[in-house]
């Protein structure tokens, strides 16, 4: 986002107060610089484009740059949230010396968007250091160590900052004065692990690290020996498929939430056909019962030559523990099967036409309820014993529930817009003049939006029996006062 | 059209939940014809005498008020108990008491057992919410309020109405109880409906458009027409509330108490007592004979005293003074009757009638029929020792403190209405903080701008509209600084009494002024930092070399003292100490005690408003001529030259020129206090200018005395405290002037008080030629001390308590175990056992210097000090002495403010003079040397922004070089414009031109630059005063 040609900027959240973390060029062109209040900056340029920090993200995209950076060395480190060590002296010839090689990763980096310091020294540690002072040094005899990391302030070694504030205290602010200070002396006062540290910076003691390793992905194929385009034996094949995946996650203790097939074709391109489902998974009847919905609505281009399994990233299998049979069904359970509902359902009319209904603690009625993705897990309503206000039992006038307590009539059925309802001696019609049952119910809130109402409600009974839910508008809009309007029909 | 009684209403002392002021619900209601009015606050009777005063004053028609309030009980039944009688009141406010007594501060607890005792003299309404059933644990009800317990029924149109009523029938005949009309009321008109909602999503802590169920579905909740009342309830609903009205006959009017008795011994009365002990005094007091003058004033006060039965006050606060002399603790009354010859002779005040010659109104009159007005100040240090005493003394039964409601105020009305709007916290804060210190009461729309908002934004207007209702709001009750009541039987039966935020602290629900109201009595204990700093002084003026003070015996009228003062010379001093001040004093030029007592009143905001301050000077320089337009008025404002200065003359000329009651008068002070919050004086103005104009006297005076009387507002200051305030400014400028070094020693002790912080104290002290010399482990005690130099005068060693985050604990341990001087660090750890933190205290405050050399050594010191071990004890362990840089002067000075806040080295505007000369800025000593009106440029530290809320937005600014300090001038439109340096610079640059009146030296500014770039880590603070 930050190489976008608009301002934009990073933001963090520290101590209640969101501040700017990084600006790029146009941003910091117009005067904001990381610290800055969110609102200051915006303040500065209203169009400002932010986005917050995302630690979860930023280790994957490190990540994802340790599979990237495999290319170059047999050897990567992951080391805190901003970092990565090549161990890069096994392949300098293969690129034709340390030079090259350094403008290729940096190219690399660079084209795919991201700000790169590079440093090169003998040590890991030392390349951190510099790397975090921002000098593109290279250092290949470790005797030179001590002269390059001398110069460096002190808080390019990350130290916790009532270290470095009292080393500051003691007039020294520099790795070199660090390294000047008694060694008995300094580990005393800031523990022998610091000093074991620099130890390891300089080369002295040796620095191991632990190898990046790629999370493991389910990738296997199914040639074809001639095209097939008999729907039965293709997915006689996504079956045996399955199994295998089945067969691999079991091994693995891993189940996983997505997976795709690709079908081959000679002349045109690729058919892919992703699958997920709510909960990580990896028996073969489940996909498999998901994989004959969709494909069965699937029209291949071509007869298919080849088919793909892939997996998405493996997790953790869960076991569900069964209940017994003289157990009732729990709850859990039910959700479960909803669960697999749902995804069949949205497995065959597309996920946009499946949703579910939440009720909201509101009391404008165009308010009261909210859609919700299914697949969103529990519904979170504001206020669960609001939901307990209102009725729409059948039975019109049981206002008195069993427990004496008082509930308000609400209609299922209710218009996405109300309909303004002509008047007949101040009357509202609707299939002729409409008698008022119960009320009048005012609500009058909601003017903290631009959606605040004023309206007095009835139970209103037309002509043919049909009781419906009307209200007058108290709001004095354009003359339009005491208009009367239909919001809904009970059942 | 039914008559109506409104029995269930909430005002805003209901907090976050009422909407409307006590006072708008009583007019409301009478304008609406209504039978009677209930206050029925959540357990509490806070908002009562608010509401009661309304009802009285004004000629509210016959509104009859009622007091009573809500209750919820855990099982959530809700009871409203209305008193019947006094007895019934009585027992609400027992009730209360047990109630909030029993849950932390801001909440109650009551259980059915609470009201086992059955609340005798009260009546209880139950009010069902959408629960229509009595349930079996709320049972007890009918039977304990059996007879006087009825079921409120509150139509709300929430479309249940029918429904409801039906069920409540019902259940009427089931329970055999009566039904009654409420309309539980949150605010006296549907305007506030918004602010209602607000409240409640402010007390859910969540915003409008999370709050739900939470909220109430409309605006019903107001004090309805009764034509619209009549059309909802049924006919004898109503009736039946105008029937519990009228079977109510308590009033707060019957509230009186009885002061302790305990106080007289066995044989004596109370005026033979007060007699004695006063006689007693006046021995005392004159050795050799008390004067004729004197012998007769005592007599008549002695005589007034008996009349207006006010012994047992007198005795009283005897009583505690008594208690605070006993524990050397330095106290002095003041107000109306501590200027009496009595209290003289009690001890209350030092102040020598004699002395107080001029003043002529000293004492409570029969006529004014005001309660007698005793403050009593105590050293602030020791304040609590006293408030303990009287708790012990007189019970928690029987003592307690006035409440204080703390109102919303811009700044947290903003915060609070913003959050509840959505506004991010982000925004609210910048809200909030562009509204500064000095933006007064109004939320200005160009300040909003400034916060990055737009003030034509829906959301803006809301926020706004918002706030400026809420303004005023209480919010939640405070402790009163140190108002206490103490009754002769149970407080709990004349107010409720509830727990503070501090521990062992209870206040009762009622403020200062509601007491006032009522005509109860309360004694003020207050602290004063000036007396705990003066006794320090006499303290330790005794111990280096014996002599004795007492506030009475430092030498009075000492030419010296006031040629000190004369020069404007009084940092540290009380009250003439602060930039205003001191600007006047070589104006003003007070050459006695009485000016003092002038001086002291003028420089307030009443006078300043009131353009009282330059007619004054004017005058006292021969100007202007001194004219009265009659004798009653010559002898009122005869003492200041015709011009009024106190609040007394305010009134008392209200009294002679326009003819006033001495009641009136009374009644005209309490309207001076609130004309801005209500809008005007109302009767008030027409009645004083015919008054005097029927007098005699022209139109254009009455106008200019009206004009004078507004000014004042609330800020009248009274002669009666001035006088007692005048003494401890005499003293400590006495002490200042002879004594510098005890006078600034006992100033750091007493820290934090007054103006000046501990840097600027010390300057003045070592430009004063005090020697101030630095904290070190070998040689300070814990408080600063005073040392012999070689000529036998007294240095000032700074104590361990300058020295921050270090514990007393620690500094004390460090002076006890100091027999012979440490000789390092290690040796100071294995004495005293002070941990690596406390060490570092020492260390970065170079306490430790004549130990282990400077900072830099003394860190890599203190870092490796190891815990002592027992075995190895006395083992010298040896460790190389790494090479470390000595830290830079400005280092070193960085760091004496970190730790001391304050520097004996060079000051740290010195060394940036070379790049200021660069820029042509000169020094603050430089300026006495230049002429009127002259452009010049200064910079130096700012030490002190003030903007008195009178003086026409002008701000005052003290800037600090080495040299000294120098005096600016902002203007609104400069300030206004520079905003941001004003607020943010700590070293300031002014471009601006010189302007002298006399000695009095200000630079008029143009430009302001900040340069505290310049400081780099140095961390000054401005103390910002309104």
């Amino acid at each position: 986002m930050l190489v976008s040609a608009e301002a934009a900027a990073v933001f963090e959240e520290q101590q209640g107060i969101r501040r700017i973390l990084k600006a790029n060029a146009k941003a910091r062109e117009a005067g904001i610089s990381p610290g800055l209040a969110v609102n200051a900056a915006l303040a500065l340029v209203p169009s400002l484009k932010l986005e917050e920090r995302n630690p979860i993200r930023e280790a994957q995209v490190l990540k994802n740059l340790a599979e990237w950076s495999e290319k170059f060395t047999a050897f990567t480190s992951i080391d805190g949230p901003s970092l990565l060590l090549l161990e890069i002296e096994g392949s300098r010839k293969l690129f034709g010396g340390i030079k090259p090689l350094r403008e290729r990763i940096v190219r690399g980096l660079q084209s795919q968007g991201f700000h790169v310091e590079v440093a090169i020294a003998p040590t890991p540690l030392a390349a951190t250091w510099l790397a975090r002072s921002g000098q593109k040094v290279c250092i290949r005899d470790p005797r030179n160590l001590v002269g390059k990391l001398g110069p460096l302030p002190i808080h390019c070694l990350h130290w916790p900052d009532n270290v470095c504030k009292l080393l500051r205290g003691m007039g020294v602010t520099s790795i070199g004065e660090v390294l000047r200070l008694p060694r008995q002396g300094f580990a005393k006062r800031f523990s022998a692990t610091r000093l074991l540290e620099l130890d390891r910076a300089l080369g002295r003691m040796p620095d191991p690290r632990v190898s990046y390793r790629a999370p493991e992905r389910f990738v296997a194929d199914f040639d074809l020996n001639e095209e097939e385009s008999d729907s039965a034996l293709l997915l006689n094949i996504c079956q045996e498929l399955l199994m295998r995946l089945e067969r691999f996650l079991l091994s693995r203790q891993m189940a996983v939430q997505q997976i795709e097939f690709v079908f081959f074709h000679l002349q045109v391109p690729a058919t892919h056909l992703p699958l997920g489902c709510v909960r990580a998974d990896r028996a073969v009847q489940h996909w498999f019962d998901l994989l004959e919905i969709k494909f069965d609505r699937l029209a291949l281009a071509a007869p298919v030559i080849a088919i793909q399994l892939r997996s998405g990233e493996g997790q953790r299998f869960t076991a569900e523990t069964d209940a017994l049979p003289f157990n009732k069904p729990e709850r859990q359970q039910r959700n479960v099967s909803i669960a697999h509902l749902a995804e069949r359902l949205s497995a065959r009319i597309g996920e946009e036409a499946v949703h579910g209904v939440m009720t909201v603690a509101e009391y404008r009625p165009q308010h009261a309820w909210q859609r919700r993705n299914v697949f969103d897990g529990v519904p979170h309503c504001a206020n669960v014993q609001g939901c307990e206000l209102y009725s729409d039992t059948p039975g019109l006038l049981a206002g008195v529930r069993r427990t004496n307590s008082l509930v308000l009539q609400r209609p299922l059925w209710m218009l996405q817009k109300p309909e303004q309802l002509v008047t007949e001696q101040e009357m509202p019609c609707y299939q002729g003049r409409l008698e008022l049952v119960e009320g009048p119910e005012r609500l009058e809130t909601g003017w903290w939006d631009d959606d605040g109402i004023a309206r007095d409600y009835f139970i209103a009974r037309n002509p043919r029996g049909v009781y419906l839910w009307v209200f007058r508008d108290r709001c004095q809009v354009g003359g339009r006062r005491n208009s009367w309007y239909l919001h809904g029909m009970f059942g | 059209m039914t008559a109506y009684a409104e029995l269930h209403a909430l005002s805003n002392f209901t907090f976050l939940r009422g909407a409307s002021h006590p006072e708008e619900l009583v007019e409301t209601a009478a304008s609406l014809g209504y039978e009677a009015l209930a206050i029925t606050d959540e357990c509490s009777v806070s908002g009562v005498v608010r509401a009661h005063m309304a009802a009285k004053e004004g000629g509210l028609g016959n509104l009859k008020l009622i007091v009573g309030s809500e209750f919820c009980l855990e099982t959530s039944l809700k009871l409203v108990v209305l008193a019947k009688s006094h007895e019934g009141y009585a027992a609400l406010c027992r009730l209360i008491t047990q109630g909030r007594r029993a849950a932390k501060k801001g909440s109650y607890k009551l259980t059915a057992d609470d009201f086992r005792d059955g609340l005798h003299d009260c009546l209880v309404l139950w009010v069902p919410g959408n629960q229509l059933f009595l349930g079996a644990e709320d049972a007890w009800i009918t039977e304990v309020f059996s007879g006087r317990l009825w079921i409120a029924v509150e139509l709300l149109t929430d479309g249940l109405e029918r429904l409801r009523l039906e069920r409540l029938q019902h259940l009427s005949r089931a329970l055999n109880l009566p039904l009654v009309a409420c309309g539980d009321v949150h605010m006296h008109s549907r305007e506030r409906r918004a602010l209602q909602d607000t409240l409640t999503a402010i007390r859910e802590g969540v915003t409008l458009d999370r709050a739900g169920f939470a909220l109430y579905p409309n605006g019903e909740r107001y004090l309805r027409s009764r034509k619209s009342i009549s059309k909802i309830y049924p006919r004898e609903l109503l009736q039946e509330t105008v029937r519990i009205a009228d079977s109510i006959r308590f009033s707060l009017d019957e509230l009186r108490y009885e002061y302790p008795d305990e106080l007289v011994p066995a044989g004596e009365t109370p005026t033979s007592w007060l007699r004695q002990l006063t006689e007693e005094g006046m021995q005392k007091r004159w050795p050799a004979g008390t004067p004729g003058k004197v012998m007769a004033l005592v007599e008549h006060e002695l005589e007034l005293i008996r009349d207006l039965r006010y012994e047992a006050f007198f005795l009283t606060v005897y009583d505690i003074v008594s208690f605070a002399r006993r524990q050397h603790i330095l106290c002095q009354g003041r107000g109306s009757a501590a200027n009496s010859a009595v209290c003289f002779c009690l001890g209350i005040t030092e102040v020598d009638p004699e002395r107080m010659a001029t003043l002529v109104e000293r004492f409570i009159s029969k006529e004014r029929n005001e309660p007698p007005d005793i403050d009593v100040d105590f050293e602030h240090e020791r304040r609590e020792e006293v408030i303990q005493y009287i708790y012990q003394k007189y019970g928690r039964e029987r003592a307690a403190l006035a409440a204080t409601v703390i109102t919303y105020r811009p700044r947290s009305a903003l915060r609070d209405i913003g959050k509840a709007l959505g506004l991010s916290g982000l925004q609210v804060d910048r809200l909030a903080r562009s509204m500064q210190w000095w933006d007064g009461q109004e939320v200005d729309d160009s300040r909003v701008l400034e916060a990055g908002l737009d003030p034509a934004s829906p959301l803006i207007r809301r926020l706004l509209y918002l706030v400026r209702q809420v303004m005023g709001f209480p919010r939640h009750l405070s402790q009163h600084v140190g108002g206490f009541v103490i009754s002769n039987g149970p407080l709990s039966e004349l107010v409720p009494v509830e727990n503070a935020t501090m521990a062992d602290r209870t206040v009762i629900q009622w403020e200062k002024n509601d007491l006032e109201d009522l005509g109860l009595l309360k004694v003020d204990v207050l602290g004063l930092g000036m007396l705990t700093a003066i006794r320090r002084s006499f303290d330790l003026i005794r111990d280096f070399d014996g002599r004795e003070y007492t506030l009475a015996s430092v030498p009075a009228e000492d030419p010296l003292v006031y040629d000190m003062i004369c020069e404007g010379d009084t940092m540290g001093v009380f009250q003439i100490e602060s930039r205003a001040q001191m600007a006047m004093l070589p104006r003003l030029k007070p050459r006695c005690y009485y000016d003092l007592v002038i001086e002291v009143a003028i420089i307030r905001p009443g006078p300043i408003q009131g353009d009282m301050v330059h007619p004054y000077l004017r005058r006292r320089s021969g100007e202007e001529p001194v004219e009265y337009p009659s004798d009653e008025v010559r002898e009122v404002l005869q003492r200041t030259l015709g011009v009024p200065i106190f609040q007394e003359q305010v009134m008392q000329l209200a009294v002679v020129a326009a003819g006033f009651t001495p009641g009136e008068a009374d009644r005209l002070r309490r309207a001076m206090a609130a004309w801005k919050r209500r809008g005007g004086l109302g009767p008030f103005e027409e009645k004083l200018i015919r008054g005097m104009q029927e007098r005699g006297y022209k139109e254009d005076f009455a106008r200019q005395i009206f004009q004078q009387i507004l000014g004042f507002g609330e800020y009248g200051f009274p002669e009666s405290h001035s006088a007692s305030f005048a003494l401890l400014v005499y003293v400590s400028c006495w002490l200042k002037c002879h004594e510098p070094a005890a006078f600034t020693c006992a100033l750091l002790n007493s820290q934090p008080m007054g103006f000046y912080s501990a840097s600027q104290l010390t300057q003045d002290a070592r430009r004063h030629g005090v020697s101030v010399r630095p904290v070190d482990v070998n040689e300070s005690g814990w408080d600063s001390s005073l040392e012999r130099t070689q000529n036998g005068k007294p240095a000032l060693r700074l104590g361990l308590r300058q020295v921050k985050g270090l514990p007393a604990a620690a500094g004390e341990a460090v002076i006890s175990k100091r027999e012979s001087p440490y000789t390092s660090i290690q040796q100071l750890l294995e004495r005293t056992n002070l941990d690596r933190r406390e060490l570092s205290a020492l260390a970065a405050a170079g306490a430790l210097k004549s130990l282990a050399g400077h900072r830099h050594k003394v860190r890599w010191t203190v870092a490796g000090v190891e815990e002592p071990t027992p075995l190895f004890a006395s083992l010298d362990r040896y460790e190389a002495v790494p090479m470390l840089r000595r830290p830079t002067e400005g280092q070193d000075i960085v760091a004496d403010y970190q730790s001391l806040g304050l520097t004996l080295g060079r000051h740290p505007v010195a060394l940036l003079r070379k790049q200021l000369d660069t820029w042509r800025y000169v020094a603050a000593a430089e300026l006495g040397g230049l002429t009127s009106g002259r452009h010049i440029c200064i910079a130096g530290l700012v030490i002190t922004k003030q903007r008195p809320g009178t003086a026409s937005g002008v701000t005052f600014v003290t800037l600090e070089d080495e040299t000294g300090c120098s005096n600016l001038i902002i203007w609104k439109k400069i300030a206004e414009e520079q905003r941001d340096v004003l607020l943010n610079a700590r070293l300031m640059g002014v471009q601006g031109e010189l302007q002298r009146e006399g000695k009095v030296i200000h630079v008029i500014a143009r430009t302001l630059t900040d340069h505290s770039a310049l400081l780099g880590e140095l961390s000054v603070k401005s103390r910002d005063f309104r």
